[in-house]
């Protein structure tokens, strides 16, 4: 009786799965399979028959492309960048926030406001405040007597500029989970540690840092991954440019895709990329269940 | 000793007030410019006018702001309602069967970490074959690549959270499994199933890659529209102003139904 129990619970779980399962079957794993399928292929978008079978050249071939070695350097960089820059803005921030009792509600709805604002609106508004004439950025700059600087269009500057934008927009998300991470920590440890006369910094530095580990990996694990993703202020404010310093890899395999037509090379890379956002999230996936 | 402790209460107070300006004073100066006329908000230095609200109505007769902000909530609402049901229900089994273990949970984990421009690729020689381009149907399908994914990995987390004394009960008096799970798990579950029907909603709402390659003229969604306002007519930023904060606009109106569920949304349940 008990052994059909189990079986028909099972049976329950399988059906009541089963919907969403197919429609995500249908909506993710088919189209990455064909995916699979036009990376083999010079895939034309017009004919099938004007196809023809490449085997594995298209990703021979990107590892020979000189411009998607780049994409991937710069991708690399501005991964480490945004992250590390906006786990130390926002560990600093968190800390202080939970240090304090008066106006903390006003200054967690002001930080919470870029996180709502859509990437396409924060890349607009930016690119109005960066122009190099007309912006208030420049003009600022200008009343203590620095600048102007070509935000956008130095290469060098670019880079960094859509750094800082990104950290304006998304260093939010790393408060709010640093500080729910804060905000639940015992108090005894510090207690203890306080009675064996540890300073602000030793608490820091050998209780809050300990404690914090699960949540600080699992908060840099998920930017980080999103961070892989990054597109729409790419597409917005500098379009990969000058040149090619702000190619990231999804810009780059977008350029292939959708400029240069070529649907076949595009999907190898898109391969490659999901390889690796991959192996990022079975990362993700072992410390979010070690949190639980 | 007494100017150490009166720096500690102020030190954090300082880094936070010019934390704040830093978030504040870029979308008061959009406020800003969005309420002066068209050549004022080029001036610099900047010159002061009294305040109008032409740019907010510009948009709506120089531009297709209305059917961009109608395309929005088409997308939005039936990519979220439709994603909705299923993401229940394979939550509910995740949560209490453990119906395909750590494998599909993975799975449905990266399903919804998957880069968009990893998707857009094959979803537009798909679609363009199937004559789908152009169409709801192809901005809604494309959405529910991540809203079913991002919905049962938050449920689940709901689910597991919920007591079970109440659907045992249930069962006990003779409901079957799908009439304890109708009218025991998801009434008990309901606020939690709307925040994440909102967050849904809000992760569709501000998409952008999938809907400018899928989306034609009649199906433009608002960040696609936004996006194509800057080549235009160059780039009139008294007018981009005013669109750029009603686009914003519903997110910061569902804000509050949110603030309960924020921190779970954004660490993907990991965090309460």
């Amino acid at each position: 009786m008990a052994a059909t129990l189990a079986a028909r619970d099972r049976r329950f779980g399988q059906l009541m799965a089963a919907p969403g399962l197919a429609a995500l079957l249908l909506v993710i794993v088919f189209p990455i399979l064909f995916t699979l399928y036009t990376s083999a292929f010079d895939f034309t978008l017009i004919n099938p028959r004007h196809d023809t079978f490449v085997g594995f050249a298209h990703y021979a071939r990107a590892f020979g492309l000189a411009e998607f070695g780049n994409a991937l350097l710069v991708t690399l960089w501005f991964v480490v960048a945004v992250v590390v820059l906006e786990f130390a803005v926002g560990f600093l921030v968190a800390l202080m926030l939970n240090a304090v009792e008066r106006g903390k509600a006003v200054y967690y709805a002001i930080l919470l406001c870029p996180l709502l604002i859509n990437p396409v609106v924060v890349g607009l508004i930016w690119r109005m405040f960066l122009h190099p004439e007309l912006g208030i950025a420049n003009y600022v700059l200008g009343l203590v007597g620095l600048g102007p600087v070509n935000w956008l269009g130095d290469p060098r500057n670019a880079f960094w500029t859509l750094v800082v934008v990104d950290i304006w927009h998304q260093v939010s998300f790393m408060i709010v989970l640093l500080l729910a991470g804060l905000a639940s920590l015992p108090k005894e440890p510090y207690e203890a540690a306080r009675m064996e006369g540890a300073g602000t910094l030793a608490c820091f530095w050998h209780v809050t840092l300990p404690l914090m580990r699960p949540v600080i990996l699992v908060t840099l694990l998920i930017r980080l991954i999103f961070a892989v993703r990054t597109y729409d202020l790419v597409y917005i404010m500098t379009r990969g440019g000058p040149g090619q310093a702000t190619d990231l890899v999804s810009y780059f395999i977008y350029r292939q895709a959708f400029v240069g037509l070529n649907i076949g090379q595009a999907s190898a890379l898109a391969v490659l990329l999901l390889l690796i956002v991959l192996v990022l999230t079975a990362w993700l996936y072992r410390h979010m269940r070690s949190l639980v | 000793m007494l100017v150490r402790r009166a720096a500690a209460t102020i030190l954090p107070h300082v880094v936070l007030v010019v934390f704040s300006a830093a978030i504040l004073l870029p979308l008061l100066w959009v406020l800003r410019v969005s309420l002066t006329d068209k050549l004022t908000a080029y001036r610099i230095p900047p010159e002061w006018t009294e305040p109008r609200l032409d740019n907010y109505i510009e948009i709506f007769t120089a531009y297709r702001f209305a059917d961009w902000f109608s395309n929005s909530l088409i997308v939005a609402l039936a990519s979220t309602l439709l994603a909705l049901p299923l993401a229940v229900a394979m939550a509910y089994a995740f949560a209490r069967h453990d119906t395909g273990g750590a494998p599909l949970r993975l799975g449905v984990l990266a399903s919804q970490m998957l880069p968009p421009i990893v998707l857009v690729v094959p979803l537009f020689a798909l679609f363009l074959g199937a004559g789908l381009l152009n169409t709801y149907a192809a901005l809604v399908i494309a959405h529910l690549t991540f809203n079913i994914p991002f919905l049962a990995w938050m449920l689940v987390a709901f689910f597991e959270g919920e007591v079970r004394q109440l659907e045992e009960a249930a069962r006990i008096e003779g409901a079957t499994r799908f009439q304890a799970f109708i009218r025991v798990s998801v009434p008990l579950a309901a606020p939690g199933i709307m925040a994440a029907g909102l967050l849904g909603f809000i992760l569709s709402w501000n998409e952008f890659l999938l809907a400018l390659i899928l989306s034609g003229r009649a199906t433009q969604t608002l960040p696609v529209g936004l996006s194509s306002l800057e080549t235009h007519r160059g780039v009139e930023i008294a007018l981009l102003a005013a669109a750029a904060l009603l686009a914003i606009l519903p997110v910061f109106v569902l804000l509050p139904f949110l603030r309960k569920y924020l921190i779970k949304g954004l660490s993907l349940g990991a965090l309460k």
